[in-house]
C-alpha cells in the first residue's frame, strides 16, 4: 500500500516536473522571437564567464540591497528567461554533435565499440542534466543551479571535444584508405 | 574609393588601435561606445563604415576592425555585472542632451539598445545582455531622483 502510494507521488511529481519544463520551454520560445530563432544553430558553448554571470547570486545581492519587490520579480523573470536560453542552446548544440557523430560513424570502418558507448553515455547524461536543469530553472530558478550548470557546460565541451578526435580520424583514415 | 591610402599592408589591428585612440577614446562609457560603434554599421548590409577611417585605411580594413571593436565592447558590457551596466547606462543617459526620464521611457518602450548587437553573436550572450539593460532601466527608473531624496531628508 505504501509502495502504491510513493509510486503515485512519484509519478504526480515527476508530471509536475514535465509540466513546469514544457511550460517554461514554450513561454521563453514565445517571449522573444528574434533571439529564439536562431538559438540552436549556436555550434560554440557560451564562454564559462556567461554561467558565472547567470547562475551566481552576485547580481541578486546587488538587487535585493535595491528593496523593490517589483524589480526582484523583473531579475526572477529575465533570469530565467536567460537560463532556458543557454539550456536549449547546449541541448540543440549537443544534439548537432551527435548527428555528426552519427554521420562520421556510419562512414567509419574501425569503430570502437567502448568509445561509442562512452560517447552514447555522456549524450544521454548531458540530455538528462538538460531537461532537470530546464524543470528546475522553472520550478526554482538559476541561483540555485551554477554546479549543475557547470557541470552540463563541461560535459558538452568534452562531448564536443571527443566528437572532434573522432571525426579527425575517420578523415584521416578514409584520406590513407583514398592514397592506398 | 582609396586613391589616397598608402600603398603599404596595413592590418586591421592598425586600424583597431587608430580607431581606439582617436575616436573611442573621447566617448565616455562602455555603452556609448557600443551604440556609437553599433550606428557605424549599415542595417541592410550589416557592413560598417567610418569615412575618417576609410581614409586613413581602406574601406575593408576600416570595415574589420570596426567590427572587431564592436564585438570586443559588446563582449565586455554583456560580461560585466548589473551594478555595472546599471552605472553604463546612468553614464549615458545622463550624458544626452535630452531629459534623463524621457531617454529612460523610450529606452523602455522601444528598445534601441537591440540594435546595438553584433551580428551572429552567441544567442543566449545577446538576451542576457537585452535582458541586463531592461532590467538597468527599470532600477534607474525607478530610483528616486536625488532632489526628492534631498527633499525627504529634510
Amino acid at each position: 500500500m505504501i509502495e502504491l502510494s510513493s509510486l503515485i507521488v512519484g509519478v504526480a511529481l515527476l508530471l509536475l516536473l514535465m509540466a513546469a519544463a514544457t511550460k517554461g520551454w514554450l513561454a521563453s520560445r514565445q517571449s522573444e522571437p528574434r533571439l529564439a530563432a536562431s538559438e540552436e544553430d549556436a555550434t560554440e558553448p557560451c564562454p564559462e564567464e556567461f554561467v558565472n554571470r547567470v547562475f551566481s547570486r552576485c547580481d541578486w545581492e546587488f538587487v535585493r540591497g535595491l528593496r523593490a519587490g517589483c524589480i526582484e520579480r523583473l531579475f526572477d523573470q529575465e533570469r530565467k528567461k536567460v537560463a532556458l536560453v543557454w539550456v536549449r542552446q547546449i541541448s540543440g548544440m549537443i544534439r548537432k554533435i551527435m548527428h555528426e557523430h552519427a554521420r562520421a560513424a556510419r562512414q567509419s570502418k574501425n569503430l570502437e565499440f567502448s568509445t561509442e558507448i562512452n560517447i552514447f553515455a555522456q549524450f544521454l547524461m548531458l540530455m538528462g542534466v538538460c531537461g532537470i536543469l530546464l524543470a528546475a530553472i522553472q520550478l526554482a530558478g538559476p541561483l540555485w543551479l551554477g554546479g549543475l550548470a557547470y557541470f552540463a557546460q563541461r560535459l558538452s565541451q568534452r562531448v564536443a571535444k571527443s566528437q572532434e578526435s573522432f571525426q579527425a580520424g575517420v578523415l584521416a583514415n578514409t584520406g590513407e584508405a583514398g592514397s592506398a | 574609393m582609396s586613391m589616397d591610402v598608402p600603398e603599404r599592408a596595413v592590418t586591421v589591428e592598425e586600424a583597431y588601435d587608430d580607431l581606439s585612440r582617436r575616436s573611442l577614446s573621447r566617448i565616455s562609457g562602455d555603452l556609448a561606445r557600443l551604440i556609437y560603434l553599433a550606428s557605424t554599421r549599415d542595417y541592410n548590409t550589416g557592413k560598417y563604415h567610418h569615412d575618417g577611417l576609410a581614409a586613413s585605411f581602406r574601406a575593408e580594413i576600416a570595415c574589420k576592425a570596426l567590427e572587431m571593436a564592436h564585438r570586443q565592447t559588446f563582449y565586455r558590457i554583456a560580461a560585466s555585472s548589473l551594478e555595472e551596466l546599471v552605472r553604463e547606462v546612468e553614464v549615458y543617459v545622463s550624458s544626452s542632451l535630452q531629459s534623463r526620464e524621457d531617454v529612460l521611457r523610450v529606452w523602455q518602450k522601444l528598445e534601441p539598445y537591440r540594435v546595438a548587437l553584433p551580428v551572429d553573436v552567441n544567442v543566449a550572450l545577446a538576451q542576457l545582455f537585452v535582458s541586463n539593460v531592461r532590467l538597468a532601466l527599470a532600477i534607474l527608473r525607478g530610483r528616486p531622483k536625488p532632489r526628492a531624496m534631498g527633499a525627504s531628508a529634510s
